[in-house]
């Protein structure tokens, strides 16, 4: 029965196998998670952070758990552009999914050098821009909130990017993240992805001092679902709908009914974030969730969930 | 040599509770079954490795027998996973059985001491590198404080049975005679015949205890106990080789006197770890290399947690 659902995706261009990604940050360069899953089953990979430059990152303590979620100041620890192409990409490139490269850096030109890079490289079918971490001193977060700057890293990194698929990854805390959203495809944006994490705080009120090295670091995890929904809801009912541009809805997803709340919100595809770290094959299980609910629910093709939240509230509540 | 051991048959297998046995006020020992590919993937686990247990769906103890510094966090709901070593590991046909040495701190070991036998627990792993044994070591000198003791049982074990040609001697410090995780309070009499702790005498292993209030055996901090017992020692030098884990301004220590006696020494490393599979990348160690000043991380989970001490950064 479940061989008559088509859970593919058209996702800019690209056909993914089924809509579910693993977020960047969370999966590794995919290797990490290889006794644990087929990557290759994901609808697609998404790396961590590539600077042009190895970073060490930050120093520790570098995660707090809070309730229903966690906070991180990792710092984009990475081995660097050269490295990554050298060490990693060969084996990025026998994935059958379709791999993302996040990209990252403190200067306009930082991301340029790397898209510019990767743009030639087989393996990859999209670049997502990281215009939304809150745990670097210099660039990240910064890039993602000013609709200017906005503007200027998403279509600089555009003029380089090729063929590749320009994702753009926003930050949740700014005043309408439907403004920002409307801005990054305006500069060539082929695909959103919402939600990066939340900056935030846990103080040791024995020392009250902040428990990160970083002092802040970003929320992720169950705690922030209800809110990641709704952004999601907001930019695809305000920008992308009408415009034909996917989304790639994602913070705290742990279930597949939690993958399927974001789809009927408007996400085209989801990311698997800190889930990853409790049940690393969990992508896995939520693939076959999803499947299982398209039949249990007559949906014969997973677009025909895609933005079909009603507008009434539900009577039963 | 006994290679490097790390984690090559990984994943997330379904344990039973065997026994939870409470050893001291805060103190446990939990033993945990393994069948099928778990008890395969756990069998030849090397001394200083570790798992990652899902404790989330674990229940909270009685309100009234949770002790009021923990009253706050037992409110809080867990997420992540908890990362443990583990002070033995057993083999009986097809099970694989490992003990679990734990000190209740917070909302997750709160839940743990509720697991009672045939209950299961998801558990991720076997995790990171173990204790290694270079060559030509006639003497293991095996340092910890505090919960510090159970990958050094698990080390006893193995070098006892697998490398009869080296001595092994135990050092177990903690703050206080209660502080001791054993299960036996110590008589005076085992104390000065050297063999005070069952946990390492069943091995036939000689054990030294300190505290440092002086309540039991040395009167002072373990770290103390060792240089003595060094600066009476002819053989300190190369044919030793200290291994050590606990607190980790004690893991310091050991490393300086183990640098100035020229001693091979590896510790064990703790950090706040999300995930254990290096993932997350949060659990960095600060480490360099001989002769540079420059400084990397490395991750607990994947390159540790045993470093050799000349490379970690305290």
């Amino acid at each position: 029965m479940s061989e008559e659902v088509d859970i593919s995706v058209e996702f800019a261009g690209i056909r993914l196998a089924n809509p579910v990604f693993t977020a960047s940050g969370t999966s590794g360069y995919a290797d990490e998670l290889s006794d644990f899953m087929d990557v290759s089953s994901l609808g697609g990979f998404i790396t961590k952070s590539i600077t042009v430059n190895p970073r060490k990152g930050n120093a520790t303590p570098r995660i707090v758990e809070t309730d229903s979620g966690m906070l991180n100041a990792i710092g984009w620890a990475n081995i660097g552009l050269d490295a990554f192409i050298e060490e990693k990409l060969a084996a990025l490139e026998k994935l059958s999914c379709a791999v993302f490269v996040n990209i990252a850096g403190e200067t306009i030109n930082e991301y340029v050098a790397v898209a510019e890079r990767l743009a030639g490289e087989r393996a990859i079918a999209g670049l997502e821009l990281n215009i939304s971490c809150p745990n670097v001193e210099v660039g990240g977060i910064s890039f993602g909130t000013d609709p200017e700057q906005v503007a200027e890293v998403t279509s600089a990194v555009k003029k380089v990017a090729g063929d590749k698929v320009l994702m753009v990854k926003l930050a949740p805390a700014v005043t309408n993240v439907s403004v920002i959203a409307q801005v990054a495809v305006d500069s060539g944006a082929d695909a959103l992805s919402l939600i990066n994490t939340f900056t935030a705080m846990v103080i040791d009120i024995e020392t009250r001092k902040p428990i990160l090295a970083n002092r802040t670091g970003g929320l992720s995890g169950p705690a922030i679902k209800p809110i990641a929904v709704y952004l999601v809801n907001k930019v695809y009912n305000e920008v992308t709908k009408s415009l034909g541009i996917p989304i790639l809805g994602m913070g705290g997803i742990r279930t597949a009914s939690d993958a399927i709340e974001f789809i009927i919100a408007g996400a085209s595809a989801v990311a698997v974030g800190t889930a990853s770290f409790i049940d690393p094959g969990c992508s896995v299980k939520i693939i076959d969730g999803i499947k299982e609910y398209c039949v249990s629910n007559n949906i014969s093709n997973i677009k025909e969930l895609v933005g079909s939240l009603e507008a009434e509230q539900n009577a039963a509540n | 040599m006994l290679e490097k051991s790390s984690a090559v048959k990984r994943g997330v297998f379904s344990a039973t509770v065997c026994s939870n046995k409470q050893i001291r006020e805060r103190f446990y020992r939990l033993v945990l079954e393994f069948s099928g590919a778990g008890a395969e993937a756990f069998a030849k686990i090397g001394a200083g490795q570790f798992a990652q247990l899902d404790l989330s769906d674990t229940a909270l103890p009685p309100v009234e027998t949770i002790p009021d510094d923990l009253a706050d966090v037992a409110e809080r709901k867990i997420l992540l996973r908890r990362p443990f070593s583990f002070a033995d590991v057993t083999t009986k046909g097809n099970k694989t059985s490992v003990d679990i040495l734990y000190c209740v701190v917070g909302p997750a070991t709160l839940r743990m001491t509720t697991l009672s036998a045939r209950e299961s627990v998801s558990v991720l792993g076997p995790l990171g590198n173990g204790f290694w044994v270079p060559d030509g070591k006639k003497t293991a000198l095996l340092v910890s404080g505090g919960m510090g003791t159970g990958p050094l049982q698990h080390l006893a074990k193995i070098l006892t049975a697998d490398f009869p040609d080296i001595n092994v001697i135990a050092f177990a410090g903690a703050r206080s005679a209660e502080a001791l995780p054993f299960e036996r309070q110590l008589d005076e009499i085992s104390q000065q015949l050297g063999f005070s702790l069952p946990e390492f005498a069943k091995y036939g292993v000689e054990s030294l205890v300190a505290t440092d209030d002086g309540s039991a055996g040395f009167a002072g901090p373990v770290t103390d106990c060792i240089s003595e017992w060094l600066g009476s020692s002819k053989s300190a030098g190369k044919s030793m080789v200290i291994y050590s884990c606990g607190p980790e301004a004690m893991l310091a220590r050991v490393a300086e006197i183990a640098r100035e006696k020229n001693i091979d020494c590896q510790v064990s490393m703790e950090r706040r770890m999300a995930c254990g599979i290096s993932l997350c990348q949060s659990c960095a160690v600060e480490c360099k290399t001989a002769g540079s000043n420059d400084t990397f991380y490395k991750l607990c989970c994947e390159d540790g947690p045993v470093f050799d001490s000349a490379e970690v950064v305290f």
